[in-house]
């Protein structure tokens, strides 16, 4: 945890920098007082220097238990890796298909679920989307090839 | 007269059979999220804004707010029969809750929290008719000044009651304020922070930033650390929930303590519903002649937390209407669907929207007794809710958040963006850096740097105007002390430390 706190430290710090570089090209004053650089620049020298607070008192830690992945981390993340794949597949199959896919897939995956029920659950949950989203509350939904 | 006036005018709206509907959906709704762990309020209500486009503000509002008061409700059940908090705000009725489930008498805990939270919620409601228009009518003396004096109070009073890493809690609320500033700026019509890309110049959504760092980062964080208990399995009976006569004894003054800090915190920007219960619990147990029960199954140890989160759920409202400032990571995103159907909060509003707000605080009284009947008879239903398998409820987060990601714009890049939002949120977490103060600097951001630019003009520069006009100055003395807070308990820590050392 002691690493990621200092790697997240940097980060905050580098953000900072970031955001001081590019308010410095907008103007900081207009012809009627502070111009669009004048906030962001001081936010940035704010994140600066809360960056390297941040940082000495991680260097100054002396308990450096605790860990940042944790038993179950690979299973947040295999879920982020599932999101990521509906996603990319919304153009191709559609909003309602494909989360009725990830709906029933992880079921399958994280719940261990039958293939019965979780085939079920999809089926339904794509049905369910499709009418309460795109037919009652009229929101257009990419369709994708499927039309759905 | 105008107070009973005003009343009866929102009752005429808030007892049609579309608000009725709306209030049940809301309380039902809020006493489910309450229930269930790993979802709270503002995910609630942030994955349900965008479906809300079309609906009447008004309606969609008491739905909001029966959502938000109803939480409180809800996360008693699993505080008391699992000892797991189903909301941060139920956490110090665990202390007792279960004690007393696990003494038999889960009933009469359920009992006193809905009793309780429904005196404390109604009599909040009757203040929050008298103060909110007052407050009103105080703030329409502000300007830019004290807009944005108040403004850096809420994010400076974030660092004291937070809890954790105040320079964590800083961090937060300034990531929060450049978020607020992507987009062209409104003065000068500058893009910034944009990148050249086309979907930013418009910044990015509220909802979709919500959508992401409260509900897929909340599927994240669940994941990796469910919350888990066992539950009691014990028949509860209608008789069982009846209190007997030295439990009311104990509780009633209680109830009305609980009710009266509640209130106080839950209006003090950043003050919150836990915050109220943790202070409430502390003062019972401070109170109380024998101390010592508490945390072994003492009634008041419930009776106290519970009146005061609710108090406070209700007394946010009040700068949240009358200034346009909110109060809760809840509230904040209640402010996002006022902007959403293009209506600004503020002194105002009860000029302009009366039907609005009266009908809003009038489906509070019907709310909070559809939940008190809600928690003395359908507490059976409520548990089975609990046997719910997580990912089917992940599969609803993910979709909720999906949709009303893309509906803001119907564009897929915001579905993205909220996914990249979730992840952030999930690190923030895991680091321990708190999302509230994020959230609520995004929503204050653009007023906060709007009111500094234009005090600055009017000022021709010089600060001196945040400390020259007494609101203001009283609001920034109070952000400056909060701000100082830390380095205050820090040094005086270092003192009693050299104190013990010479000692």
């Amino acid at each position: 945890m002691w690493f990621a706190d200092l790697i997240g430290g940097m980060v905050v710090f580098l953000l900072g920098l970031a955001v001081v570089f590019f308010s410095r090209q907008l103007p900081y004053m207009s012809e009627y007082g502070p111009g669009p650089g004048f906030f962001p620049l001081w936010i940035g020298l704010g994140i600066i220097g809360c960056g390297i607070v941040v940082n000495i008192n991680v260097l100054r830690r002396r308990d450096k238990t605790g860990a940042f992945f944790k038993p179950r981390t690979k299973m947040a993340v295999s879920i982020l890796i599932q999101i990521a794949i509906a996603f990319l597949l919304f153009p191709l199959l559609g909003f309602s298909v494909v989360l009725g896919l990830f709906v029933g897939a992880s079921m399958r995956i994280m719940g261990k679920h039958g293939w019965i029920p979780c085939g079920i659950t999809a089926v339904v949950t794509g049905i369910a989307i499709h009418f309460i989203f795109a037919h009652w509350l009229s929101i257009p939904l990419p369709t994708g090839m499927v039309g759905w | 007269m105008d107070l009973l006036h005003n009343l009866y005018t929102g009752f005429t709206i808030a007892l049609t059979w579309t608000n009725i509907f709306y209030c049940l959906v809301g309380v039902f709704f809020g006493q489910i999220v309450g229930v269930l762990p790993g979802i709270g309020a503002p995910t609630a209500i942030a994955l349900l804004l965008p479906l809300t486009f079309t609906v009447n503000p008004t309606s969609a509002l008491i739905m909001f707010a029966g959502i938000y008061y109803g939480v409180a409700y809800g996360g008693t059940i699993t505080s008391v029969l699992i000892n797991v908090p189903g909301e941060s705000s139920t956490v110090m009725t665990c202390l007792d809750g279960y004690q007393m489930a696990l003494k038999g008498r889960a009933g009469a805990a359920l009992s006193i929290a809905a009793i309780g939270s429904w005196i404390a919620g109604t009599g909040s409601v009757i203040i929050l008719m008298t103060f909110a228009p007052a407050l009103a009518k105080f703030a329409l003396r502000f300007g830019p000044s004290e807009y944005f004096a108040l403004a850096a109070m809420a994010f400076g009073l974030l660092t004291v009651f937070g809890g954790g890493q105040p320079i964590k809690t800083v961090i937060s609320t300034l990531i929060g304020l450049l978020l607020a500033t992507i987009g062209l700026d409104i003065v000068s019509g500058l893009p910034r922070f944009a990148f050249g890309m086309p979907q930013l110049l418009g910044g990015i959504d509220f909802i979709v930033i919500i959508c992401g760092i409260f509900g897929v980062a909340e599927v994240f964080n669940s994941i990796e650390e469910p919350e888990e208990g066992e539950l009691i399995k014990q028949k509860m009976r209608l008789r069982d929930l009846f209190l007997t006569w030295e439990e009311w004894v104990a509780s009633r003054w209680a109830i009305v303590r609980g009710s009266v800090i509640g209130f106080f915190i839950g209006m003090i920007p950043a003050g919150g519903i836990t915050t109220a219960s943790f202070l409430a619990y502390l003062a019972e147990k401070r109170y109380s002649k024998h101390p010592e029960r508490f945390g072994t199954g003492a009634i008041e140890g419930v009776a106290a937390p519970e009146s005061a989160n609710n108090a406070a759920s209700i007394s946010g409202f009040a700068p949240l209407l009358a200034l346009g400032i909110p109060g809760s990571p809840t509230t904040a995103v209640m402010l996002a669907g006022f902007m959403m159907w293009g209506i600004r909060p503020g002194p105002l509003l009860f000029q302009t929207k009366p039907d609005l707000v009266w009908g809003l605080i009038a489906s509070m009284y019907i709310g909070n007794f559809l939940l008190l009947l809600m928690n003395i008879f359908l507490i059976p239903p409520f548990v089975a809710i609990l046997r719910l398998p997580y990912t089917i409820i992940m599969g609803f987060i993910v979709i909720f958040a999906s949709v009303g990601a893309y509906s803001v714009n119907n564009n897929i890049f915001d579905v993205w963006m909220m996914l990249g939002f979730g992840v952030l949120g999930y690190v923030m977490k895991k680091l321990e850096y708190p999302i509230v103060p994020l959230v609520l600097a995004l929503v204050l951001g653009r007023l906060a740097e709007n009111s500094l630019r234009q005090a600055l003009m009017i000022s021709g520069g010089s600060l001196s105007i945040f400390f020259t006009r007494p609101i203001s100055a009283i609001f920034i003395s109070a952000a400056i002390l909060a701000y100082l807070t830390p380095v205050i308990r820090w040094a005086l820590k270092g003192l009693r430390k050299v104190k013990v050392d010479a000692a």
